[in-house]
């Protein structure tokens, strides 16, 4: 062995007992020999000497890659040649002058077999025809060589498919243009020889090689799409295919091939009227005998794609062709083959595929304009809704699992989800064509499977009630309201029910979805509001003793009463003295109910959200609602309060139980209050603002008492936002508190959190904000400006540690903050005395963002900051300077900077929308900057290094600035696009030898 | 089969072949979360950590077991993402691949476009195996791969997950899947799941909820048309 298959093999290595230093020197040697110019008699050599598969493998990948880099300019014709003959040779399973030594590659495993076929498929790209013409015909005179040689044949086909002609691979025109050529070629040349061959070996080894003869059908599968179809649509090679499928017995790859190849006669694109006599000569009711209720086979499964391809091309013929013939015929095929479809989707297991169920859409889609439908349609309707039923019921095995949703369930579930969506697509177009069928459908279903006693009758239940909901889906607004046809006995009925398999997880929930879906038909037959109230309230909804099924049917709940609203006034009494709502309330803030795990966002707490709309409407008269609001208030602040002097002698950490009892607390009232409108609680009945108001004291307690636990900061904080809504401006009094509170000791992410909160304030109450603002800027900014200087600019794009995207998230929210102040005037802010220390460091900020943020809306905010600040601050060219050192800074830092070498950088790119609104108020800020600063601003910008073009003359550098300073003062559009084209043009001119910043 | 510092196991394992361009980022993303628990769990138990192999050049490769109800199960990931830039073998590193993950990143449309690509090479050289496609980094807001154009796994008889590297969204269903197809046992199931790290991220369930419908709409959608040949 020489150092080359050393190096090899050493670089192949799996076995752990190289070191990789070793490994890395033998990688980098390969390396270097593959660069040599002998690198193909070095690889061809050993192609015939070297046992190892490892150094085959490496030779070929070798050859490959230098064919693909050398061949049009490096190699000679000698060398080509020599090339040509010992690829071929390879493949013909020749050796180098036939002498026994010599090892044959055809010997070696599939891979090795596969890499060489894509080597000879590179030759073939570039030598076919003009050089090498001969290369398939060659190929077919060796093939008597033996199955050795028959299977390298096949792969080079397959491989020339994948490499070249197949279209799922991305390339480029040259690659379409050489695959063309080939065709072209091939077509002209070989086609009917290959043809030919392929039949000889398929007749000559059916019975004695079945594995080749599945290799030679899988690759003339490939070819079918391309070539002449009489070739393989005819009395010869027809009756072989459907032969080899009907022979029972005969391994199952060789019958699944064969299916494969009439798949692709079928799917063989062509006019409509040839297709439909080619479908029909098939007489493709032959393999209906082939379905029966056996296993998932291969077999089976590729019989069904066949038979799906098959009627979703008659659909097609039928679609396509007008003559009246035409629609005879296709209808009669379809109605020939889609019972068998049906069979195989309800009984052979097969899991239906992508295409059967699009088959289905195609064929509904086809009704959508008959009318009526006839018979046999109908009847296939029908059939279809069976089918979608099958498949979306559950397996009784897998009850229990679901019922209690252990990870089995829970996998089962996510997969059966998965499944249903195409089924349950259908059916809403099933719907839509035969709406009476599907109604009628659905409610036999239902009926049949409450009567049941069947041991599926759970699955049953849940599967009906399943389709009743996806239909609502599709349902028009119209036909909900008037329960047209079966609707609305089938909605009056469900309501009224209680099945017996009610305490079942998926029954309920599916029951609690279902009647929600259908409550505008109880909007507007509101004699069945008592019967939907009660399903909510008892043990089918609330009550559930499933905490899961409660507090999802808390949430539909409260959806439920958004939409019937005033409609439940007259049962507010009812709904809250209903049999134990108390209990639920109360239970929501218990410990127990608090420490189960929490689904997504359904918390339970909607049922306060639900509660909350129905007592703050208006129509509930003022002392009724006092008194539902203080029942609930009352109580869950002294809950509070006693849990606060808890508090208060232990450590500020708290209990964690207390804590989530508080939590849970805060989020009960923060959901009972989003009923109650400012309108009301402010002007209306001031009573009611009062009890929210007592009630924010009691919670900013809680941050005085717990001021190191951030899970209850954060859901203080989310009812502040509540109250300013709901408070208006009466919430201020409180305000100053709350933020002393929340600023101690504070993070990052909990910064985000009191920026948000202050820019809610700023624009609901503009300049009104102005004397909070001002108390908290100052130790806001001090925070701010400590965290991201500290920290530099997380800029890094790879880096997304948690962190550095909390650092990014405050600075985003930071530049929103100070774009809020900056447009609701109230700039005086940054100026007062307390917070005149952070103006410089903030400036910088703005300024070094407005030119390099890589979101190009942070920037814009940043610049539009400026456009304000300037409008602000520097009142006429000659005023008084309001802020010493700002003009300064503007017309140096911000215009060169921002306005010039921002955008001046190649990445910035005109061609986004983004930017350009962002170029938008670059040259907006110009021309205020002109406006306010006139001649100072000019003199300054146009000396800036760079403006002008490198060796210019003074006399067109004088050119341009006048051209500068008469578009400036122009129309703003017109010297936007006017900068616009200076700064591409100034770009071009400096190609990038300039780097300023 | 061993590999440099690692001890051969004495259960089943398998070269479990992870393919797929756009840097090793997200590839990594993968193995990372394990091989995090893994080091994790060693230092817990003996004091010891567990060393990543890294040669200098070419392909890492990071063991990753899974307890299932029929026992313990290896998995040697071969990361091979990204190493073409550094002339490794490339497709030589898939010999005696058992099973295979092509990773795509839905944020980035060309590692989509690419992914037929990768599967050919892979079936070359390794023939029938399972494997399992994987549309990766589906926590970000923007993705430039919808859901509903995603189809290749539709052609090529794939399994096809969304998942979410960072938030550990369906971390486990790529290797469950294989691991089924290994030891062909439909119902073959973990045990226990592994001690991921608590997610980096919180995966929207809406917006994935929404994806997810729409991958069941397009699902019902006929595959676009690439026939070249119209007519004959």
């Amino acid at each position: 062995m020489d150092d080359l298959e050393k190096a090899i093999l050493i670089s192949f290595d799996e076995s752990g007992n190289i070191g990789s230093a070793l490994k890395s020197q033998a990688l980098e040697y390969c390396q270097q020999i593959k660069g040599s110019s002998t690198i193909f008699s070095v690889c061809i050599e050993r192609l015939f000497t070297s046992r190892s598969v490892e150094v085959q493998f490496w030779c070929l990948q070798c050859l490959h890659d230098a064919i693909i880099s050398r061949y049009s300019s490096l190699l000679s014709d000698e060398e080509k040649h020599f090339i040509r003959k010992s690829v071929f040779a390879m493949a013909c399973y020749e050796g180098v002058n036939d002498s026994n030594a010599v090892v044959r590659v055809l010997d070696s495993p599939a891979f090795i077999k596969n890499k060489l076929a894509q080597v000879l498929v590179t030759l073939i790209y570039f030598e076919y025809p003009s050089i090498w013409s001969s290369v398939f015909v060659d190929f077919l005179s060796h093939l008597n060589r033996g199955t050795v040689v028959i299977d390298m044949f096949c792969r080079l086909l397959i491989a020339l498919d994948d490499e070249l002609i197949s279209l799922d691979y991305p390339c480029n025109a040259r690659d379409t243009n050489v695959a063309g050529r080939i065709k072209d070629n091939m077509r002209e040349q070989c086609v009917p020889q290959i043809v030919r061959v392929w039949y000889d070996i398929v007749i000559a080894y059916k019975s004695s090689d079945s594995e080749l003869c599945a290799n030679v059908l899988d690759s003339m599968r490939r070819y079918i799409s391309w070539i002449d179809i009489s070739l393989i649509a005819n009395d010869v090679f027809i009756p072989l295919l459907f032969e080899l499928i009907l022979v029972e017995g005969s391994p199952e790859q060789l019958r699944s091939a064969a299916v494969g190849c009439v798949l692709a006669v079928v799917m063989k694109r062509m006019d409509p009227q040839a297709k439909l006599n080619l479908l029909k000569s098939l007489q493709i009711n032959r393999v209906f005998g082939l379905i029966s209720e056996e296993a998932d086979t291969e077999l089976i499964t590729s019989i069904a794609s066949l038979l799906t391809g098959y009627a979703t091309e008659v659909l097609d013929c039928s679609k396509r062709l007008s003559s009246e013939e035409g629609k005879r015929v296709s209808s009669e095929l379809l109605e020939e083959v889609l019972p068998s479809v049906f069979f195989v989707m309800q009984s052979c297991g097969v899991d239906a595929t992508f295409s059967t169920v699009q088959l289905l859409s195609s064929y509904v889609a086809t009704m959508k304009n008959l009318s009526p439908l006839t018979e046999k349609q109908l009847a296939h309707v029908s059939q279809i809704l069976e089918v979608i039923r099958t498949q979306i019921c559950y397996d009784p095995s897998y009850r229990d699992h679901l019922d209690v949703l252990d990870k089995f369930g829970a996998e089962e579930e996510d997969r059966m989800l998965e499944d249903r969506k195409n089924f349950l697509v259908l059916l809403r177009s099933v719907g839509r064509v035969a709406p009476n069928v599907t109604q009628l459908f659905i409610r036999n279903s239902l009926v049949s499977a409450v009567s049941s006693s069947s041991e599926r009758n759970v699955e049953e239940v849940e599967a009906a009630l399943s389709l009743l909901y996806a239909l609502g889906e599709s349902l028009s607004d119209e036909a909900m309201r008037k329960g047209s046809g079966l609707l609305g006995e089938l909605v009056s009925t469900l309501l009224s029910t209680r099945f017996s398999c009610h305490s079942n997880r998926l029954v309920a929930l599916t029951y609690l979805e279902t009647i929600t879906r259908y409550m505008k038909y109880v909007q507007e037959n509101t004699q069945y509001i008592p019967t939907a109230l009660t399903a909510f309230l008892d043990e089918r909804g609330i009550h559930h003793p499933n905490v899961n099924v409660s507090r999802r049917a808390s949430y539909l709940f409260m959806r439920v009463v958004k939409l019937l609203k005033s409609k439940l006034v007259p049962y507010m009494e009812t709904i809250l003295q209903y049999q134990s709502l108390q209990d639920v309330v109360a239970r929501f803030t218990s410990m127990d109910f608090a420490a189960k795990k929490t689904i997504g966002a359904e918390d339970g707490s909607h049922i306060f959200e639900a509660i909350g709309i129905l007592i703050g409407m208006e129509d509930v008269p003022l002392e009724k609602q006092a008194c539902y609001l203080s029942s609930l208030l009352t109580p869950l602040c002294q809950q509070v309060e006693a849990l606060l002097m808890n508090g208060k002698i232990q450590s500020p950490e708290g209990s964690p139980a207390n804590i989530m009892i508080i939590q849970q607390i805060i989020m009960a009232i923060n959901a009972l209050s989003k009923g109650f409108s400012e309108r009301l609680v402010t002007a209306n009945r001031p009573a009611i603002g009062l009890m929210f108001k007592q009630t924010l004291d009691v919670l900013i307690q809680v941050l005085v008492v717990f001021p190191k636990v951030e899970s209850l900061r954060s859901k203080v904080t989310s009812f502040i936002h509540r109250m300013v809504e709901t408070l208006g401006v009466s919430v201020f009094p409180y305000l100053p508190k709350a933020f002393e509170q929340l600023l101690t000791e504070i993070e990052p992410k909990e910064l985000v959190g009191v920026l948000l909160l202050l820019n809610q304030l700023i624009c609901k109450f503009n300049t009104s904000a102005h004397d909070i603002l001002d108390e908290v800027f100052p130790p806001i900014a001090s925070k701010v400006v400590s965290i991201l200087q500290q920290d530099g600019m997380p800029s890094v794009p790879e880096s997304n540690t948690e962190e550095v995207r909390e650092l990014q998230e405050l600075q985003r929210t930071l530049y929103t903050f100070l774009n809020a102040i900056a447009t609701h005037d109230l700039s005086s802010v940054f100026l007062s005395p307390k917070s005149r220390a952070y103006l410089d460091p903030i400036m910088q900020l703005l300024l070094y963002s407005s030119c390099n943020h890589k979101e190009i809306s942070v920037r814009k905010a940043c610049v539009q900051v400026f456009i304000r600040l300037i409008n602000d601050w520097c009142t006429g060219p000659h005023g008084e300077e309001k802020v010493p050192g700002f003009r300064t800074f503007i017309i140096e830092a911000f215009a060169a900077n921002c306005c010039l070498y921002s955008v001046l950088d190649k990445s910035f790119e005109f061609r986004d929308a983004n930017s350009q609104a962002l170029f938008g108020e670059i040259v907006t800020a110009q021309k205020v900057m002109y406006e306010e600063f006139g001649e100072n601003f000019l003199a300054t910008f146009l000396s800036t290094r760079g403006f002008i073009p490198a060796h210019c003359s003074q006399d067109v550098a004088e050119q341009y600035r006048q051209q500068y300073r008469q578009k400036l003062q122009g129309n703003p559009k017109a010297f936007k696009s006017f900068y616009q084209s200076y700064i591409e043009n100034l770009r071009e001119q400096q190609n990038g030898s300039l780097v300023f910043r | 089969m061993a590999l440099p510092n690692q001890q051969t196991v004495d259960y089943p394992s398998f070269k479990l072949v992870l393919v797929g361009d756009g840097g090793t980022v997200y590839a990594v993303d993968l193995c990372g979360y394990d091989l995090r628990k893994t080091t994790f769990v060693k230092r817990h138990l003996s004091g010891e950590f567990e060393k990543k192999y890294e040669p200098t050049i070419g392909v890492e490769v990071h063991p990753l077991d899974f307890f299932t109800n029929c026992g313990k199960i290896r998995f040697y990931c071969w990361d091979t993402a990204g190493q073409e830039k550094f002339g490794g073998l490339r497709d030589g590193y898939y010999i005696h691949g058992q099973c295979a993950i092509i990773m795509f990143d839905v944020t980035a449309r060309l590692t989509y476009k690419n992914v037929p690509t990768w599967h050919r090479d892979l079936c070359r050289v390794c023939e029938n195996i399972p494997i399992v496609l994987c549309g990766n980094k589906v926590d970000v807001k923007n993705r430039q791969v919808k859901a509903k154009q995603v189809t290749f796994h539709r052609k090529k008889n794939l399994q096809y997950y969304e998942i979410s590297a960072k938030s550990n969204y369906n971390f486990e269903k790529p290797f469950l899947y294989l691991a089924r197809k290994l030891a062909g046992d439909p119902n073959l199931h973990f045990v226990e799941s592994p001690a991921l790290l608590p997610p980096e991220v919180q995966i929207d369930l809406a917006e994935q909820q929404r994806h997810e419908q729409e991958l069941a709409v397009a699902a019902a959608q006929p595959l676009p048309d690439d026939d070249d040949d119209a007519f004959e």
